[in-house]
């Protein structure tokens, strides 16, 4: 017993050690999507503020794939010492488990979250000519027209596709879903009249909003968005608890050692605090999130994993 | 016409304006900056585009957060120059190895290459280069003039009238080949197949991924066209043992003689309004721009029996139509704030960052930065053709280098570039087999660019076509019925040529038969 104390502290020794010297070398940040996306350029925003932090270079490096899942599962599988760090997401962490049945990484056991970097809202726009000027006028339209109206997103299983079966569940409407490939082709095909609504996430639909080619009923969050101050929630328009966000944060390897996650955390949050970083994901349409430790961010992600799996099979969304 | 010279005039002044920069501590006056970083975008432009593999938007993701210090207009200025710069530069590898760095210049290779061969390296690439200037200032000229009214023709495109235009480009795919028909077509069918790799887009379940979690976001195009054109090529190259060609040896001038340039005006007018045209629409238009601009030529050109054996015809049309259309895909980023491939999407995060949002009113409300990036586009492609004319003798040169040393280094420079899209090893792996598939198909007489043509189109056909039967709820009559005149007209021509392409080969097939009973 007292050999395995022994042992014990000798291990914690040596975390403790090399959570002291640490950052010895650069950190990698893998962004499991394609360059160029928002979490990428995200990532490419907090590389060079935590290079500043940790005095030791950050490199992103791409690794896309299976929606994310092969970015994500190289870092859950990867060595827990804190040098890799990855880009996890509402995909990767909440809605992939239930979309792909064979999931090689489990999103709670496997990974350590360590900070919520970004928070962006939904809304929900109509095209310009549809007869409903807000959401009660929606829900009357969609009853009196059942199955007729479209419903576009950026992709099966985006949060857009889910926050729209939300929708229906809650207002008991059926509406036909029609995937795209990114918002912005779904975006154009409702200017042009030919889908009637979609839960964009706020970022890229903001420039047809405040350019009056769609119109704008309501945010799928419980407050109110500083972008679009006058727009209703949803909670507000009777649909009571619709609470949606697109999210995005950095996790570790579930084994990498507290001192760490927690210099890391710290590292993060200033960064975030930072007014010229804030400003910058201000641009993609965040607002700095409550959400700060690294256990509210575990726990949030937990919550999220168990709205969305419960969504994703009503709207029977699945790859195989 | 006068309001157009006034805001170009605001451009140019905004391009050539004299700024106090702060550079390391030290503070200079009167740098013309604007001008400089679109110096700096063109030739890194053309740098990635030489280079296999390392596409613009790589390249304009790492650089962004450099341009968050800049101004808006010196960060899109660059990021624009990157844009078209790669187009100018893509062509290079296509004509001197016959390697498509991006997606548009897979038609400079067929004749580009045959051109090199022949040792006319020299005036391929000088055609290129002057196509594309042409190209860049009309298209620029027609941004500048009917953006705001080209973007509402752009948002007359729905899922009916892409799905038509897609089969309109699959039809002309087969008049790409020189061959056999019945072999472009087996070709274009092994294309359609393996454009279906992947995650399908309305339900969500992988098709033909076997597993491997690789395939999950399907085969990447330049791990394909890398393969098929690239390594293909070497392996025939290396298959001639000792009479392996020395392009130099024959090389007789680098620059267009008068019966080159007598007969490259009239296929860039045509690629230049084709790809105006087509860049326009979002969703694959600016990438048809070349493959089409390259079917036409081959059909109404008098020298149609040289082409794929070096017409200049077929390097003049597609690199004209492939910078035409990189210009107007500018226009529904610019009027309607929708990004029309991924450079545009990066450049809207770009605009948004630095606290602008893209739509129809930053022409109001920011007439520098709008007038400035279009008035840049003029400045950039005057700088690229500078810089591209003297680069000949230099890529020439590359030519004399011994083929044992330039093919390992060709090899590598590919491993490289295909690694570098999302860092798996996997895709080497694909390339390679890619390669072996295209030498296979060499030696059965098969083409390989109805193949990328077919892999191009078909995940986007597939798409647009579940799309609009979503849409119309199942009702196939959509693609044709009255309210829907574009589509209509582009099945009708889709027939037409069907038509005219097959009938000739039926009626010689009929010919054949006739004969050979007479004989009998």
């Amino acid at each position: 017993m007292k050999r395995f104390l022994l042992l014990v502290a000798l291990a914690a020794a040596a975390g403790a050690c090399a959570a002291q010297s640490w950052p010895s070398r650069p950190l990698r940040l893998v962004a499991p999507y394609a360059a160029g996306g928002p979490i990428d350029i995200s990532a490419r925003l907090l590389a060079a503020k935590l290079q500043e932090g940790l005095g030791q270079a950050v490199v992103v490096e791409n690794r896309p794939g299976a929606g994310g899942n092969i970015g994500v599962d190289l870092i859950a599988k990867g060595p827990a010492d804190g040098y890799s760090l990855v880009m996890s997401a509402i995909a990767t962490l909440a809605i992939n488990p239930s979309l792909y049945p064979s999931l090689p990484y489990d999103p709670l056991k496997d990974l350590r979250h360590v900070t919520l970097l970004v928070q962006v809202p939904n809304v929900l726009v109509v095209r310009k000519d549809l007869p409903a000027r807000n959401v009660q006028e929606l829900v009357a339209l969609a009853k009196a027209r059942p199955g007729k109206l479209d419903f576009g997103s950026g992709s099966t299983g985006s949060t857009g596709h889910l926050a729209g079966e939300m929708f229906k569940m809650m207002t008991g409407t059926f509406m036909v879903h029609i995937p795209y490939k990114g918002s912005a082709p779904a975006l154009a095909d409702m200017m042009a009249g030919r889908i009637d609504l979609m839960f964009d996430n706020l970022a890229s639909a903001l420039p047809s909003i405040r350019s009056d080619k769609v119109r704008a009923l309501a945010t799928t969050t419980l407050k109110r968005s500083n972008f679009l101050p006058e727009l209703p929630t949803l909670d507000e328009a009777g649909l009571k608890g619709f609470d949606m966000t697109t999210w995005w944060g950095v996790s570790v390897a579930a084994k990498t050692p507290q001192p760490i996650v927690e210099r890391l955390s710290t590292e993060i949050l200033k960064a975030m605090d930072a007014p010229d970083f804030r400003e910058k994901l201000r641009g993609m349409g965040s607002e700095p999130p409550a959400i700060r430790t690294p256990d509210q961010f575990a726990a949030f992600v937990a919550a999220e994993l168990k709205t969305y799996t419960a969504l994703v099979k009503r709207s029977g969304a699945k790859a195989d | 016409m006068e309001g157009i010279f006034h805001n170009l005039g605001i451009g140019f002044v905004e391009v050539f304006k004299l700024q106090d920069i702060a550079l390391w501590g030290h503070t200079l006056s009167y740098v013309p900056f604007n001008i400089i970083m679109c110096l700096i975008g063109v030739f890194l432009g053309t740098l990635i585009g030489v280079l296999p593999g390392i596409g613009p938007v790589a390249t304009i993701a790492m650089l962004l957060p450099v341009t968050f210090n800049l101004s808006p207009v010196a960060a899109l200025i660059m990021l624009a120059g990157i844009y078209y710069g790669a187009q100018y530069g893509g062509s290079t590898t296509a004509i001197l190895v016959n390697l498509p760095g991006e997606s548009s210049s897979v038609v400079t290779c067929l004749d580009g290459y045959q051109m090199a061969r022949q040792g006319r390296a020299g005036p391929a690439l000088a055609t290129a280069a002057l196509g594309s200037f042409f190209a860049g200032c009309v298209s620029t000229l027609i941004v500048a003039m009917f953006a705001p009214p080209l973007a509402e023709v752009a948002l007359k495109f729905g899922p009916a009238e892409y799905f038509s235009l897609m089969v309109l480009g699959l039809v002309s795919a087969v008049v790409l080949a020189h061959g056999s028909l019945i072999k472009a077509i087996a070709m274009v069918i092994l294309g359609l197949l393996l454009g279906l790799v992947g995650t399908d887009v309305n339900s969500g379940v992988l098709r033909f991924a076997f597993g491997i979690s690789e395939l999950a976001d399907g085969i990447g195009f330049v791990t394909v066209a890398m393969g098929m054109f690239g390594i293909c090529e070497i392996i025939g190259n290396l298959e001639q043992k000792e009479h392996r060609e020395v392009f130099t040896s024959k090389v007789s001038h680098l620059w267009p003689t008068k019966e080159d340039w007598r007969r490259m005006v009239a296929p860039i007018l045509r690629g230049t309004a084709l790809g105006s045209a087509l860049g326009i629409l979002p969703g694959g238009g600016a990438l048809l721009a070349s493959f089409g601009a390259y079917t036409l030529e081959k059909k109404i050109s008098k020298y149609a029996h040289e082409f794929g054996k070096g017409a200049i015809e077929g390097v003049a049309a597609p690199e004209s139509a492939n910078n035409a259309g990189a210009q107007t895909s500018f226009i529904p980023l610019l009027t309607l704030g929708i990004p029309s491939n991924a450079v545009m999407a990066l450049m809207i995060g770009a605009m948004m960052i630095q606290g602008i949002a893209p739509g129809p009113q930053v022409m109001s409300e920011r007439p520098q930065l709008f007038w400035g990036m279009i008035a840049s586009m003029w400045v950039g492609n005057l700088m690229l053709v500078v810089l591209n004319l003297p680069l000949i003798g230099m890529w020439i040169k590359l030519l004399t280098v011994p083929y044992r040393i330039l093919y390992p280094s060709i090899l590598i420079f590919m491993a490289v570039g295909v690694f570098s899209i999302s860092n798996q090893p996997f895709d080497c792996f694909l390339m390679s087999l890619f390669g072996l598939l295209g030498y296979i198909c060499v030696k059965l007489g098969c083409e390989p660019a109805p193949l990328i043509l077919g892999f191009i189109l078909g995940p986007l056909m597939e798409e647009n076509l579940r799309r609009a039967m979503l849409l119309s709820r199942g009702d196939a009559f959509v693609f044709i019925s009255p309210s829907k005149p574009i589509s209509m007209g582009f099945l009708i021509a889709s027939a037409i040529l069907l038509a005219i392409i097959t009938l000739p080969a039926l009626r010689a097939k009929r010919e054949e038969a006739f004969a050979a009973e007479e004989q009998g």
